[in-house]
């Protein structure tokens, strides 16, 4: 029986076409719809998406093997580096900028700071090639896959032609990281009316709503633009942000607006990481804001008002933010 | 037992399937060949020229995006080759040609697009000629390289005498994308279903020292961002092209 088993199976050289299982991106209540579909050409499967899991944990990606994608976007940070200004990469390097939470990027035009990445499926060529990051090649990260047999099936499973691709590769990436969603922090449950805000978070969601939604816009806590919130040039990086791609000076020292979603777990903050806490945050908005700057934003040109008692309260309405639902979703960790 | 038995009815209809659909297309009828040209002859890579201000230099990687292209009949019907993307590499002699199907007609010019087309810079991860593995698309401000000339010229300033062009940018007032009309000849041609028509477009690469946007290596020995200058190479290699042959058999 088991040779007849074998023999089956060697002549049936190609796997039966089975189904792939469809997945859905979920539209929480009272949200836009995303901007663009980011997987009208890479329909979403659970197929595809434990590939890119497998793929975003995994070091070999990296010149050396030591570093995965994880390994700088870390799930209990929400995705984002914990702890750390600047990231660390291959050969004792560091990155130039902080890393970001990854959540909610399909509502996202352009990924990174300056918005210089203009498709989820490109990004993963950023990190994989820098010198800074992983170092490596796409031929290189392919040759790897090819050579593994777990990978060989996964790709079959996954995608119609079954081949180990650069854009299979990308895809399914995409469809990993497009599917790190966040709605389930408290703020979220305050909304679905599933939970109360204390008095203090109350009065700081009033500020909130006062002072940061014009830019840090619910429910996202971004409304996706390029602005000039007054830090300083940093003269060490010289990094000009939104500038360094469209050439144009009137985009010099705008970045993209971050959302302040698990804004707890994400410090030290802004592009280079240089607020280690909320506080100094909302310090830099009350008289750190340099008001010389011609690309200020018009909002800001006068630096916020806000009392010592706002303060407090608004730092205890941005704790709401965080979600644990998201940084211990099983199907988001370490793939066994 | 029995579902390979109904594998096997399945290959032997798509076999079948298979063949008859093959006859009923067309083979291909019209070849499009590129060639690269300096100081008068074919371009030959890792070996010494000269340009108009007297510089020398030496190429040793040449590669561009043609894409979008179209052929038009003398009464105005356009016909284009379908999924037109091709990587010219100077490197690889099979790049350079490629064949496909037009419908039996009188042809009066070709066109196409040096580059690739704003839509497919912005829509993900794309195969073949677009492969980002073909090392023709930035990572760190997503888009394609459109045109890459890499080299060396005792005139450049830079390490190594290093001569570097990577022109790209696909939008506003500084996209690289150049569509490109040539007429076929005095009189049109004839294209028919039976034989093969193939037509030689020549590169003349000293036109992108000397147009409207003058570039002497000493003064600009690189170029790898998209901006005014990249579209100014840009529109300098846009009047670079015209057809050199037609070959009917
Ligand atoms: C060495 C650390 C490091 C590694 C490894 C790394 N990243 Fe990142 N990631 C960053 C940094 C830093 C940024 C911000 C880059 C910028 O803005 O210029 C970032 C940005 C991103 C963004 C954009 C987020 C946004 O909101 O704009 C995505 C998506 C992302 N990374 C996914 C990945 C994937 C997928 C991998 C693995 C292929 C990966 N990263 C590997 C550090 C890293
Ligand atoms: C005019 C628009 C604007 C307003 C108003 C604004 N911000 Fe920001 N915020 C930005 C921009 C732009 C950045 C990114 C700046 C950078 O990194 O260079 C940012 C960054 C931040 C960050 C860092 C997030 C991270 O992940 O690094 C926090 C926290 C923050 N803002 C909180 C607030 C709070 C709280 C308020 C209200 C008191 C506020 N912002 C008002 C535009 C704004």
């Amino acid at each position: 029986m088991l040779v007849l088993v074998i023999v089956a199976t060697a002549f049936i050289r190609q796997p039966p076409p089975h189904k792939l299982t469809y997945l859905q991106l979920v539209i929480p209540k009272g949200w836009p719809r995303p901007t663009i579909n980011i997987f009208a050409n890479n329909p979403l499967t659970e197929e595809g998406f434990q590939l890119g899991r497998k793929l975003f944990y995994d070091a070999r990606l990296s010149r050396d093997s030591n570093f995965s994608c994880a390994g700088c976007h870390q799930q209990f940070a929400a995705f984002a580096t914990y702890d750390h200004d600047f990231s660390h990469g291959y050969n004792n390097s560091f990155t130039t900028r902080n890393a970001p939470g990854l959540f909610n990027l399909a509502w996202q035009k352009e990924l990174h700071w300056d918005g210089g990445v203009n498709h989820i499926e490109v990004q993963p060529l950023s990190p994989l090639t820098a010198e800074n990051e992983m170092a490596t090649t796409l031929a290189d990260v392919l040759k790897k896959l090819k050579r593994d047999t777990s990978y060989i099936r996964l790709f079959k499973i996954a995608f119609a032609d079954g081949s180990i691709n650069s854009q299979h590769l990308l895809k399914a990436l995409a469809q990993f990281t497009g599917s790190i969603q966040s709605y389930n922090s408290r703020y979220d449950k305050v909304k679905r009316g599933e939970d109360t805000f204390t008095v203090s978070e109350a009065e700081g969601y009033k500020v909130f709503s006062a002072r940061c939604n014009s830019c840090h816009t619910e429910p996202l806590f971004t409304d996706n633009s390029f602005r000039n919130n007054g830090l300083f040039l940093n003269k060490k990086l010289m990094d000009k942000g939104r500038m360094g791609i469209t050439g144009n000076p009137i985009d010099s020292l705008k970045f993209k607006v971050p959302s302040l979603r698990n804004i707890p777990l994400t410090f030290p903050y802004m592009h280079d990481g240089r607020l280690i806490n909320i506080s100094k945050v909302i310090d830099h908005y009350r008289n750190g804001i340099d008001t010389a700057q011609p690309t200020l934003d018009p909002l800001l040109k006068k630096r916020l008002v806000i009392s010592n008692q706002e303060k407090v309260d608004l730092m205890s309405f941005l704790l709401t933010l965080k979600d644990d639902v998201l940084t211990h979703d099983p199907r988001l960790k370490q793939p066994d | 037992m029995k579902t390979t038995l109904r594998l096997f009815a399945v290959y032997f209809s798509l076999f079948f399937f298979g063949v008859v659909s093959v006859k009923g297309q067309h083979q291909p009828n019209i070849k499009i060949t590129f060639v690269n040209y300096t100081n008068g002859y074919p371009l030959v890579l890792d070996s010494g020229f000269t340009n108009c201000w007297k510089e020398n230099f030496t190429v040793q990687v040449f590669k561009y995006y043609i894409s979008n292209i179209g052929l038009q009949t003398t009464d105005q019907q356009i016909h284009r080759e379908p999924n037109s993307y091709h990587l010219v590499d100077e490197r690889d002699s099979n790049s350079k040609s490629w064949s496909f199907y037009l419908p039996a007609a009188k042809y009066d010019s070709l066109f196409f697009l040096i580059g690739v087309d704003s839509l497919k810079n912005v829509s993900g991860a794309q195969t073949a000629a677009l492969d980002p593995l073909n090392g023709m698309f930035w990572t760190w401000n997503s888009g394609y390289i459109m045109f890459k000339m890499e080299g060396s010229s005792p005139q450049s300033s830079v390490i190594n005498n290093k001569m570097e062009y990577h022109i790209g940018g696909f939008s506003g007032v500084n996209s690289t994308l150049k569509k490109t009309r040539l007429a076929l000849s005095e009189t049109a041609i004839s294209v028919s279903d039976k034989s093969l028509t193939e037509i030689i477009v020549r590169f003349d690469i000293d036109k992108i020292w000397q147009a409207a946007t003058p570039i002497k290596i000493t003064d600009t020995p690189v170029c790898t961002t998209p901006g005014t200058l990249a579209a100014g190479i840009a529109a300098n290699y846009s009047h670079a092209f015209d057809i050199i042959k037609i070959v009917q058999q």
